[in-house]
């Protein structure tokens, strides 16, 4: 099977903050299992897709969701006029063929769902298809990463202890505001001005993160802002409508916030 | 109609009969009466009338006299006949109680009043709080019923309820002893009772706009600012400014001429002005000998100092103040218009000012322009121009002054007028506090249910009234272990109606416990989930069921119609559990913890805390507050029923638990159960909430009771219904003994029922 199609071929832009990138290339380099924590949307899918780009590895991406069975993730019989025939799922794929298989936002899965990927973090390093009484050996290039938004009150559900304790975790947040400015300014083509100017508003909102905001304006909130504004709409409308809008519907939070991000535009 | 004739169509009662008896004899009214009660015939059932006619003996029993009788007759005519009859019953109970203090001559002025009322209020709720205000007043003041009633109109001006029942509270708290005061006030004799009744429909209040600066203030610094309101003191003016005490931020209560978005907008420039003082200012001033002008224009360089930095982060603070800086140079040389004018020059670039003083401290405040982070510069520069301004022999009143813009805060919270900063900056605090505390006992909506409050000396030793012991709602067996049977009917359950606390004293409470309701929440989130169950033989689904596909391989093979359900799927669990809690408010839970908290404060944070989580949930939940006076005087309160909503007027309920009497546990839990049994729900739970053993007035041996509450628990678990305690104190003590071993709870640290209560429930939800 080719995993052509799963390789990145331009370099994913990736602002490394700390360590992660050592972290994760002498994690890789054991094939140790990569846990990802940090709100949303401050950069973990973006550093994963950087790392498979850096390691040369083809990358398979499921998003997690609550109906998501174990056979979403191993595979399944289909029916064929002729009988029933296996197709392999994406983890099954990417242990067979040696690609990253990186596992988005893992909590949202149903605990019982997650427990198949136990086999594969440990020793063991293996896969077992029950539906065909088949074991996988991994490939030796095959790693596991999943992202895990602890979030202060945003787990949906927790981890269990015994998938917890598998993983290396790198621990993300939004960066420094000089490096959230640059990201900003590269990202959505923002002059320096407009890009500061959004991270003071993320800071903002940041600051009622627990007091009627379950997270703050994210990274890539900004650049979305910074996009509208590069396509002409003015700043107040562009952050009202990429920030305060879609991160409360309650209206006094959102009353509080307007007034807090008005403070920030001259 | 005749008398006879009705009595021969329909089967009068006791109470009717009564009725008819008594007012047969009395000839000034027999004529109105025959009217009434023939109009009442044909409009209300014969019991609805029977009804109606033990709450007119009332009146008649009190000697009520044919002005008060008429009076009610007129009132119950006037009345929509199906919907107001309880409406007119209520008044029945409470002229006759008011009459009983406050006399007959008073009560029908009060039930011809009620005629203005009705106009005025409209809705019945309304008029039965205007009701209990009056009887209030009857208790209180019996005197100033009458001058009041006469001015009901005026009384009412305000068309609003809650401003009519202020005016009453402060009116019996203002006058003390002063009864000709106090009479003056009700009659409206008084200026502050007329503003009072006028009410606020114009202003806005900072209450309304309290959550809203929070939230603000808190995503511009990062940090909750801790607002309170400022209110007028004792005959004080209103205040006009904000003021900044140590660490607090007080806005003005209240802003009469302002409203809607002016008002916000007013409120925000003014907390973002003082918050900035906090986040980016320095320590006091110390006063040493400045003179008060020279004080006051440190405070406009400082003000001046603190926004531009404040400017500099956050540039658009300035188009929230720019508004309020409205002085020009043609208003004059007055002290207090050159400040205005300076505070505008320092404010606006754009501004021009060739004033002297204003042009000198707006060229040295530029030349410090470097050096904004130093405080000093504002006493360097506004000692200079208080020097200046001084010499020019301008008038200055410090005791008048108000400081312009009207944004700004009094200056007073940055300085230092003791010898020693902190301490008294603390102690200021700690005092404003305090005063906070009391002012919102204070403020209390009436208790319906007390009749003397605490301004009544003599209030300790009244005999208990019916009224206060509430309705009888059940009565329960119990068991009797010396004899070893059950008495039945021996503790009589009374409901008593809950009073209206403070809700923001748990909410705040509860605020400050953010990472218990974090964990809450996330126990809240993993048990919304639910158990999934595999469902078979589905339309649709994940994966195949391979028994069906089987079968309908068989049935394709011989020709039949194969069924197309062949998937397997999962679906999420119901959850089905009603929770009944039982909060014990007996006398002992009046102890104060190390924290300086009732176990009593302790346990409504607890259930608050739950009853968050519940109600996040969606289980239905009931809350109760028990507590007893012996066998025939259990009482309990409704905080919220299945049926009530949890909201924040629950939560009002739940503040407003007082710790009295003591502990009759097994009636309580007889009384969840029957509640319980009501429910149609899988799951049934009673938690009740004890900070210790079962005791009470008329049991000696403390193991009746025990032994009483056990027997409630096993019938308990009989009809379905699982019982658990939760003990507060270093013991579970009998609780083991009557919930059994797995069901006591002991917390052994009060700071740890919130989080234990959750944990609890949350296990038993798993079950």
């Amino acid at each position: 099977m080719n995993l052509e199609a799963y390789r990145i071929h331009d370099v994913p832009h990736y602002h490394s903050t700390a360590d992660e990138i050592a972290i994760f290339e002498a994690a890789y380099a054991s094939r140790l299992p990569v846990m990802l924590k940090g709100p949303t949307g401050c950069g973990k899918t973006r550093f994963v897709e950087h790392m498979a780009w850096r390691l040369g590895r083809p990358l398979i991406t499921v998003a997690a969701h609550e109906d998501m069975t174990a056979s979403d993730l191993a595979g399944r019989y289909l029916l064929t006029p002729d009988g029933t025939v296996w197709q392999d799922g994406p983890l099954t794929l990417a242990v067979r063929h040696g690609a990253i298989c990186y596992l988005d936002e893992i909590v949202e899965a149903r605990q019982d769902t997650t427990v198949v990927i136990h086999p594969l973090t440990d020793a063991r390093r293996t896969l077992f298809l029950d539906k065909c009484n088949e074991i996988v050996p991994a490939h030796k290039d095959f790693q596991l990463v999943v992202s895990y938004n602890p979030g202060y009150q945003n787990a949906v559900k927790d981890l269990k202890e015994s998938t917890k304790q598998r993983f290396v975790a790198i621990d993300f947040d939004y960066p420094a505001p000089a490096v959230e400015t640059e990201i900003v300014m590269r990202e959505a083509g923002a002059s320096k001005d407009v890009a500061s100017r959004l991270v003071a508003i993320a800071e903002r909102s940041r600051n009622l993160r627990g007091h009627g905001l379950e997270e703050g304006a994210s990274t890539r909130m900004l650049i979305h802002a910074g996009r509208l504004v590069g396509a002409g709409v003015p700043m107040a409308a562009a952050v009202n409508s990429s920030i305060v809008l879609p991160i409360t519907d309650d209206r006094e939070v959102r009353s509080a916030l307007s007034a807090a991000v008005a403070a920030c535009l001259p | 109609m005749n008398m006879d004739i009705m009595a021969a169509t329909q089967p009068v009662a006791d109470a009717s009969k009564r009725l008819i008896g008594l007012m047969s004899a009395r000839r000034n009214l027999v004529g109105a009466f025959h009217e009434i009660w023939d109009l009442l015939g044909l409009r209300l059932a014969p019991g609805e009338r029977e009804a109606w006619a033990k709450a007119a003996l009332q009146l008649v029993d009190v000697n009520a006299g044919p002005g008060c009788l008429s009076a009610y007759w007129r009132l119950s005519s006037e009345c929509d006949p199906r919907e107001g009859l309880d409406y007119v019953i209520e008044v029945g109970a409470i002229a006759a109680d008011i009459c009983r203090h406050a006399g007959a001559r008073a009560t029908a002025s009060v039930l011809k009043a009620e005629r203005d009322a009705r106009v005025r209020l409209v809705q019945s709720e309304a008029l039965v709080r205007w009701w209990r205000a009056m009887a209030r007043l009857a208790r209180e003041a019996p005197d100033c019923v009458e001058p009041l009633s006469q001015r009901t109109s005026d009384a009412l001006a305000s068309a609003s309820i809650e401003t009519f029942e202020q005016f009453v509270s402060v009116g019996l708290k203002k006058s003390g002893k002063d009864r000709a005061g106090r009479r003056a006030f009700f009659a409206l004799e008084d200026e502050i009772a007329r503003q009072l009744v006028q009410g606020d429909r114009n202003g806005a209040r900072f209450a309304d706009e309290e959550r809203d600066l929070n939230l603000f203030l808190t995503a511009l610094w990062g940090r909750e600012p801790k607002l309170r309101a400022l209110g007028s003191s004792e005959n004080g003016p209103r205040p006009r400014r904000a003021n900044i005490a140590g660490s607090l931020i007080r806005l003005p209560e209240h802003l009469p001429d302002v409203s809607g978005e002016t008002a916000r907008h007013f409120f925000r420039a003014s907390a973002a002005h003082a918050s900035a003082h906090l986040a980016l200012g320095g320590p006091p001033f110390i006063v040493g000998s400045l003179r008060p002008i020279q004080v006051a224009l440190v405070n406009i360089i400082e003000d001046a100092r603190i926004e531009a930095l404040a400017m500099e982060r956050l540039p658009g603070l300035r188009s929230l103040w720019a508004p309020y800086h409205v002085a020009q140079a043609r208003d004059g040389n007055t002290a207090e218009a050159i400040m205005a004018r300076l505070a505008r020059a320092l404010f606006d670039p754009a501004y021009k000012d060739d004033n002297g003083i204003v042009a000198k401290g707006r060229h040295l405040f530029e030349a410090a322009r470097g050096r904004l982070a130093d405080p000093d510069i504002s006493r360097e520069i506004g000692g200079l121009l208080g020097n200046d301004l001084g010499q020019t022999r301008v008038q200055f009143n410090a005791k008048a002054h108000v400081v312009e813009p009207a944004y700004r805060d009094d200056g007073m919270g940055l300085w230092d007028f003791a010898e020693d900063s902190r301490a008294a900056s603390e102690t200021h605090e700690i005092a404003i506090d305090a005063a906070r505390m009391e002012r919102r006992e204070e403020s209390d909506a009436p208790r319906q249910n007390d009749p003397s409050g605490e301004s009544h000396a003599s209030g300790r030793a009244k005999p208990v009234t019916n009224d206060e012991r509430g309705i009888v709602i059940a009565r329960y067996p119990e068991w009797d272990r010396a004899s070893g049977l059950e008495r039945q009917d021996w503790a009589t359950l009374r409901e008593l109606a809950p009073s209206l606390g403070d809700p923001r004293r748990i909410e705040s409470a509860l605020a400050e416990t953010g990472s218990l309701r974090a964990r809450i929440g996330q126990l809240v989130r993993r048990a919304r989930v639910g158990r999934p169950e595999r469902l078979k033989r589905q339309a649709d689904g994940h994966d195949l069921d391979f028994d069906a596909v089987l079968d309908a391989g068989i049935a394709l093979r011989t020709g039949d119609l194969p069924d197309p359900r062949i998937f397997r799927s999962s679906g999420p669990g119901v959850r089905s559990m009603a929770v009944a809690i039982l909060i014990d408010v007996s006398e002992s839970t009046r102890d104060v913890t190390e924290n300086g908290n009732s176990v009593l404060d302790a346990e409504c944070m607890a259930v608050a805390a739950l009853a968050e989580a519940m109600k996040a949930l969606g289980d239905p939940f009931a809350l109760m507050a028990f507590a007893s006076n012996g066998h025939d005087d259990v009482r309990l309160t409704q905080v919220k029923t299945f049926k009530d909503a949890y909201d924040r007027d629950a939560v009002s309920r739940l503040a407003a638990l007082k710790p009295a009497l003591s502990t009759r546990l097994g009636a309580a839990l007889r009384h969840a159960g029957a509640v319980l049994d009501g429910v149609a729900s899988y799951r049934k739970l009673v938690i009740a909430l004890t900070d210790g053993e079962p005791s009470d007035i008329d049991v000696h041996d403390p193991l009746d009771l025990v032994e009483d509450a056990r027997r409630a628990t096993i019938n308990l678990r009989g009809r379905g219904i699982d019982s658990f305690g939760v003990v507060v104190g270093s013991s579970a003590g009998s609780a083991p003994a009557i919930f059994g071993r797995a069901n006591a709870m002991p917390v052994r640290r009060i700071e740890e029922l919130p989080q234990r209560l959750s944990e609890l429930y949350f296990r038993l939800s798993r079950r």
